[in-house]
């Protein structure tokens, strides 16, 4: 990746095999890569290329089948389903497609969500809900229940609940999936923010090639593997054909390499 | 006590199906509190009923079978008697009914008031029941029934003796559920003589009457000594213990109902279970997030749990609240009518509201173990790959 900075995050050789039936399903084979800290970075690939295991493995909720998973130092796969649960809470802020907010709480409450796996008192728990609700630009709808919210603004709170505990790495599955090109282009704008202004390390799993223009580098996964050298290349120019020229020039240059350049 | 906040939100995510939940669990509960108040109540009216320090002697084979009449006077000599009484059983049944509908009695005239004193005949009717031979003493509910009054003249046909007998009223026992019919044990026997028999030489019940209630005991025991190696032996019982047993089947149906009631508790388990599965079910995606942030599983599984208890507390003690209140009622209802009077003694004591809390706590917790369980245990990403 050529970058001078402390990886945050170390994958060595890690293949996940799911049992589905009587088949086995090879979702990731023998994929390597590092993530240094501060750094904002996509996952791309078409659906069933990997890219949703790869992000469950570096976010703590899945162990690998092969290989390491390591962040900050802690190989993953040493840690229990407990023990992954609490290192999640400390140091992981997940956001998904689907925000899935609680409806019976407001926006200050499902952001205080996760700091009630911590001491802190009440107040000081609100306080801090409220200050990542700023961030996200939410101020004036602390008091908002979801169903007042539109889906744009439920992002933004889940958003909010996935930075409250300030964690070293923000993990966003298919963010801007749900929402509108305005609303999807606020939403990966805001979390350029983050990665700029908090220094924090941001793994994004997406098909939206708008996402090239926000984050520092992509991977490319295609098939459980990970591409890399020319087909990497390839598969970024593809991208990035799709988000600046359309649809089509983004298909020919898939179907006919060079073709659009 | 950082989570009461979420359980208690969560609960009142679908309002209509928590009061509707919460309704059943409170329904039941209130049937059991007021089920379980029967045997104490029963206890309390046969304690209303019987005096303590009257006793019953009967055949030890059963109270079908007779004992000689002779052992009433043997009765009578033992220590700290006051006085004691021989029944035989008419079987008398009134035209009307063409059947037995009340229980009728030969009795010692001249004994029955030492051994009844707290019964409420007036010393006048006392006298004229040892005065007229043909004399009947009837009891307040059947003279009511009937529309009797005294001086009247009633015939009873016999289905355990073959002589039919005809009667004067001449007192009555004045109390509103009094269905006694008392005659004259002379006038019976006298009857069986004329019918060519040998008279009445057997007593059905001796009732005996203690100076003291301390004396009870050593009385029994010593009657039951006195026929020992008989051809009739006795066995003694206190009046308590004599109606208690006569009422068994009515502990019966008391035991029926509870089994019924416990069939009932189950079902309503099995309700607030599958409301508890559906919550689950309903915000899997929730849950599944909420583990994917770092909640652990006793944290979910807790969660779940109480909030299945605390529903079900909180109907609980609703029910209990209004077994409380209905009983309450029916007492104050007792005070106005005669009628009702017997149900004065069915009453939620703390036990029962113990027990009314305990059963709604339990309704919670198995209703919520399963689904609570099942949430918490299964690991994030299959939660997150079923809801995603």
């Amino acid at each position: 990746m050529g970058d001078a900075r402390e990886p945050l995050i170390r994958i060595r050789s890690v293949s996940r095999r799911y049992v589905r039936g009587v088949d086995e399903v090879h979702a990731l084979e023998k994929v390597s890569l590092s993530i240094p800290v501060g750094r904002f970075v996509a996952f791309m690939g078409p659906s069933g290329s990997g890219k949703s295991t790869l992000m469950n493995l570096v976010s703590g909720i899945d162990r690998p089948s092969e290989g390491e998973v390591l962040v900050a130092g802690q190989s993953l796969g040493e840690l229990d389903e407990d023990e992954l649960a609490e290192w999640r809470a400390r140091h992981v802020g997940l956001i998904f497609q689907f925000f899935n907010l609680i409806p019976v709480l407001d926006a200050r409450e499902n952001v205080g969500l996760p700091l009630l796996l911590t001491d802190l008192p009440k107040a000081e728990r609100l306080r801090r809900a409220e200050t990542a609700l700023r961030v996200v630009g939410l101020e004036d709808r602390v008091d908002h229940y979801p169903r007042t919210l539109s889906g744009g603004e439920q992002q933004r709170v889940a958003i909010a609940r996935a930075i409250v505990t300030d964690p070293d790495l923000i993990v966003a599955d298919e963010p801007t999936g749900d929402l509108d090109a305005r609303n999807a282009e606020a939403i990966l704008q805001l979390l350029r923010q983050l990665k700029n202004d908090f220094g924090k390390t941001i793994i994004m799993v997406t098909h939206d090639p708008r996402a090239l223009r926000f984050v520092d580098h992509a991977f490319h996964l295609d098939k459980g593997l990970l591409l890399e050298g020319a087909d990497a290349q390839r598969a970024d120019r593809a991208v990035q054909l799709a988000a600046g020229g359309g649809l089509l020039s983004a298909q020919a240059e898939a179907t006919h390499p060079g073709a659009a350049g | 006590m950082k989570y009461a906040h979420l359980v208690w939100r969560n609960l009142w995510r679908n309002k209509l199906r928590t009061v509707m939940t919460a309704g059943a669990i409170m329904l039941a509960v209130v049937l059991v509190c007021l089920l379980l108040t029967m045997p104490a109540g029963m206890d309390a009216m046969l304690d209303n009923f019987a005096s303590n320090t009257r006793l019953s002697v009967h055949n030890k084979a059963g109270i079908v079978y007779p004992m000689p009449y002779s052992f009433v006077r043997k009765v009578r000599q033992v220590d700290g008697v006051a006085g004691a009484v021989a029944w035989m059983w008419y079987g008398g049944a009134f035209e009307e009914d063409g059947r037995v509908t009340f229980p009728n009695f030969a009795v010692e005239v001249e004994h029955i008031g030492a051994v009844f004193p707290d019964y409420p005949i007036a010393p006048e009717q006392l006298a004229d029941f040892q005065r007229y031979r043909d004399g009947a003493i009837v009891g307040r509910q059947l003279m009511t029934k009937y529309g009797w009054a005294i001086g009247d003249r009633v015939a009873l046909k016999s289905t355990a003796w073959p002589v039919d007998l005809d009667f004067r009223i001449v007192g009555v026992i004045d109390e509103e559920d009094a269905p006694h019919f008392w005659f004259n044990r002379e006038y019976l026997d006298q009857a069986l003589r004329n019918a060519g028999m040998s008279g009445l030489g057997i007593a059905g019940t001796i009732w005996v009457r203690a100076a003291d209630p301390r004396l009870v005991n050593s009385i029994m025991r010593r009657v039951d000594e006195m026929s020992r190696n008989s051809e009739a032996e006795t066995a003694s019982e206190t009046e308590k213990s004599f109606f208690s047993n006569f009422f068994g089947s009515l502990q019966g149906l008391v035991t029926i109902i509870l089994v019924v009631t416990g069939l009932v508790s189950l079902c309503i388990v099995f309700i607030a279970a599958n409301t508890a599965s559906m919550g689950v079910r309903e915000r899997a995606g929730e849950l599944a997030i909420m583990k994917a942030i770092g909640f652990p599983r006793r944290v979910i599984f807790a969660t779940l749990l109480a909030e299945a208890a605390l529903l079900s507390i909180v109907a609980g003690a609703a029910g209990v609240l209004l077994a409380f209140g209905l009983t309450g009622a029916l007492k104050a209802a007792a005070g106005w009518s005669d009628v009702l009077g017997p149900l004065g003694n069915f009453t939620v004591t703390p036990f029962v509201v113990v027990q009314g809390l305990f059963l709604s706590l339990f309704v919670g917790m198995l209703a919520g173990v399963v689904p609570s369980f099942g949430a918490a245990r299964k690991p994030v990403v299959e939660s997150l790959h079923e809801v995603f």
